[in-house]
């Protein structure tokens, strides 16, 4: 592991990294996703496609990474580029999980590998569009202690600004990104995914100019027992860029 | 002889460290030992000597074990009728962090418990290699050529390449990395900085030797190890120096020429005479042409460097007997009596 200390509108972030295989010509940048961090991806990836140079990252306030301030999606970009020039990296692949898939899209990688990616706002189920309608009449009647009670699982125990952060992102749609985008994209995705239904990559793909879909069994976290198979797909990808040359 | 291993500490060799107090636990075996073990927010635990394995605080058993703390001259277990005394002589065997840097012999110290480890001054000199540099430099000891640098202030190198990177504060060889081109200089900083803010850069030469050499003082002797050549492929990375913690076989005894086996004792001699009184140290040398290098310090070495000694527990029995006493200023008060008195009140 490895930290560097990057400034961003007057703020200092500690950012926590590692890279495997340094000599590879290829760069592969792996972003985690909410919460999430660099050795749960590293712990899936790192024996696979070794063609490439893979740099680890923690997103700043997850992980080994520091966020003293608040921070919305562009501003996660901009820090993993700005670090990015620190390093020395290209934009040739970017795999983003979750969260970080829609860091990954605001890149504008070559090559941009959504692993159960969010980015497309989707309707609330009903059961937590009562859990939001409850609590703000409890918050009218003055009783914001029941707050733990209600707050998402994601936002629990998070400081200050990452809960400001969290409030940010949250709900965020970036449809027009994604049609904007000329990434070659493959989307890669678990059929029993709750956290970001399966319907969103339909919507991505509909909205995405050159993108492929893969289905694996499994949640959100599908991708940590079918890596293997992931990385092959990236790989091909990836050779058809250089086809196209 | 009844000895109270003290290991954990909120350090990154934390982990290391349980696996020491395993391994010491084996090795002396005939003596009647008590563990107490400091977790990373610094509270103290008695450990049940049957449950010193690495799994108990891994899961954190640990936490269902009674908690001691410290007082004047021992650890003591409150209990709701009363308290039980931990007594007797403490090994300090807590690495990096809390253990190396003087913080435990602080508090040692000041609750007057006589302990087998480096003093505060001690820890000072050994902890950051910046300052055993420093050290070596004032007693005419020779220590490769160096530079400092650090994460918050960017600037060139005037070393050529292989270098090799290590963190200022950090033993066991965590975040050390050997750089062969400027391309790899960044990220070896990098890993060094998650670590240290300040990191020293030292020529990386192939093929010197290296030898490594235990001792104390006890009774105005000085008593050693015998010298051992590790084995090294490159340099010993954190896995192997890991297993190296746990090591118990003895080894055997390295080939060298009388001559640099008297440079390397003498060398011993001059660092620890007046500062170390009190610790197992195990120092870390280079030679190259017949000289003698100082690499680091080691004041509380993995496992104590017990597989280097030919009869570890009485030689830590002899330290024990003859561990430096503390001269504590006596206040009677007499200057504010003579301006009572003075005042006539």
């Amino acid at each position: 592991m490895a930290l560097k200390s990057l400034q961003y509108n007057q703020h200092t972030f500690d950012i926590s990294y590692e890279i495997l295989n340094p000599e590879a010509p290829i760069d592969l940048i792996i972003l985690p996703g909410w919460g999430s961090n660099k050795e749960l991806m590293k712990g899936s990836f790192a024996p696979y496609m070794d063609t490439f140079r893979h740099i680890y990252i923690d997103l700043p306030g997850f992980g080994k990474s520091t966020s003293s301030v608040a921070l919305e999606t562009k501003d996660y970009a901009r820090i993993v580029e700005l670090f990015m020039i620190h390093i020395n990296a290209s934009k040739d692949i970017i795999l983003g999980h979750s969260f970080g898939g829609k860091v990954a899209l605001l890149l504008e990688p070559k090559v941009l590998v959504l692993v159960g990616s969010t980015g497309i706002r989707v309707a609330k189920p009903l059961k937590i569009q009562a859990k939001i309608a409850i609590y703000k009449l409890f918050k009218l009647l003055g009783l914001k202690k029941l707050r733990s009670l209600f707050v998402a699982e994601d936002a629990k125990s998070l400081s200050e600004p990452m809960y400001q952060t969290f409030k940010n992102v949250v709900d965020e749609d970036l449809s027009d990104d994604f049609r904007s985008s000329n990434a070659k994209t493959l989307l890669c995705w678990g059929d029993k995914d709750t956290a970001t239904p399966l319907s969103i990559a339909h919507t991505m793909q509909k909205l995405l100019s050159d993108s492929t879909l893969k289905i694996y069994d499994g949640d959100h976290y599908f991708f940590m027992k079918h890596a293997k198979e992931v990385s092959q797909e990236i790989e091909n990808v990836f050779l058809q860029t250089l086809e196209h040359k | 002889m009844k000895l109270t291993i003290l290991f954990g500490g909120a350090s990154f060799e934390h982990e290391i460290s349980i696996v020491s107090a395993i391994t010491l636990r084996e090795k002396l075996s005939t003596y009647e030992l008590s563990f107490i073990f400091c977790d990373q927010d610094h509270k103290f635990y008695l450990i049940d000597s049957s449950k010193m394995k690495a799994n108990t605080f891994s899961k954190g058993e640990h936490k269902n074990m009674p908690q001691v703390s410290l007082t004047n001259g021992y650890f003591e277990q409150k209990s709701m009728f009363g308290s039980t005394k931990h007594a007797g002589v403490v090994l300090n065997l807590i690495h990096g962090a809390d253990g190396e840097d003087g913080t435990i012999a602080s508090l040692l110290d000041f609750y007057d418990i006589k302990y087998i480890g480096p003093r505060v001054d001690s820890s000072v000199f050994s902890y950051d290699k910046r300052y055993t540099k420093w050290l070596c430099a004032a007693k005419k000891i020779k220590t490769i050529e160096y530079e400092v640098l650090s994460s918050n202030e960017h600037k060139n190198i005037n070393m050529s390449y292989p270098i090799i990177v290590k963190p200022a504060r950090l033993g066991s060889s965590i975040g050390v990395s050997i750089v062969k081109e400027e391309s790899e200089l960044d990220y070896a900083l990098d890993v060094a900085f998650e670590f240290d803010k300040s990191v020293i850069i030292e020529p990386f030469m192939c093929g010197i030797k290296e030898y490594n050499l235990a001792g104390f003082m006890a009774k105005g002797e000085f008593h050693f190890s015998i010298i051992e050549e590790p084995q090294k492929n490159e340099f010993l990375d954190f896995e192997k120096k890991y297993m190296d913690f746990s090591r118990s076989e003895s080894v055997s005894k390295a080939e060298l020429n009388s001559n640099i086996e008297m440079k390397l004792k003498s060398t011993f001699e001059k660092i620890y005479k007046n500062l170390f009184e009190g610790a197992l140290i195990r120092c870390d040398f280079f030679v190259l042409n017949s000289e003698v290098y100082l690499n680091e310090i080691n004041p509380i070495p993995g496992s104590m460097a017990n597989y280097l000694f030919n009869d570890f527990e009485a030689s830590l029995e002899l330290l024990a007997s003859s561990l430096p006493t503390q001269r504590r200023a006596k206040t009677n008060y007499d200057y504010i009596h003579s301006i009572s008195k003075a005042k006539g009140k």
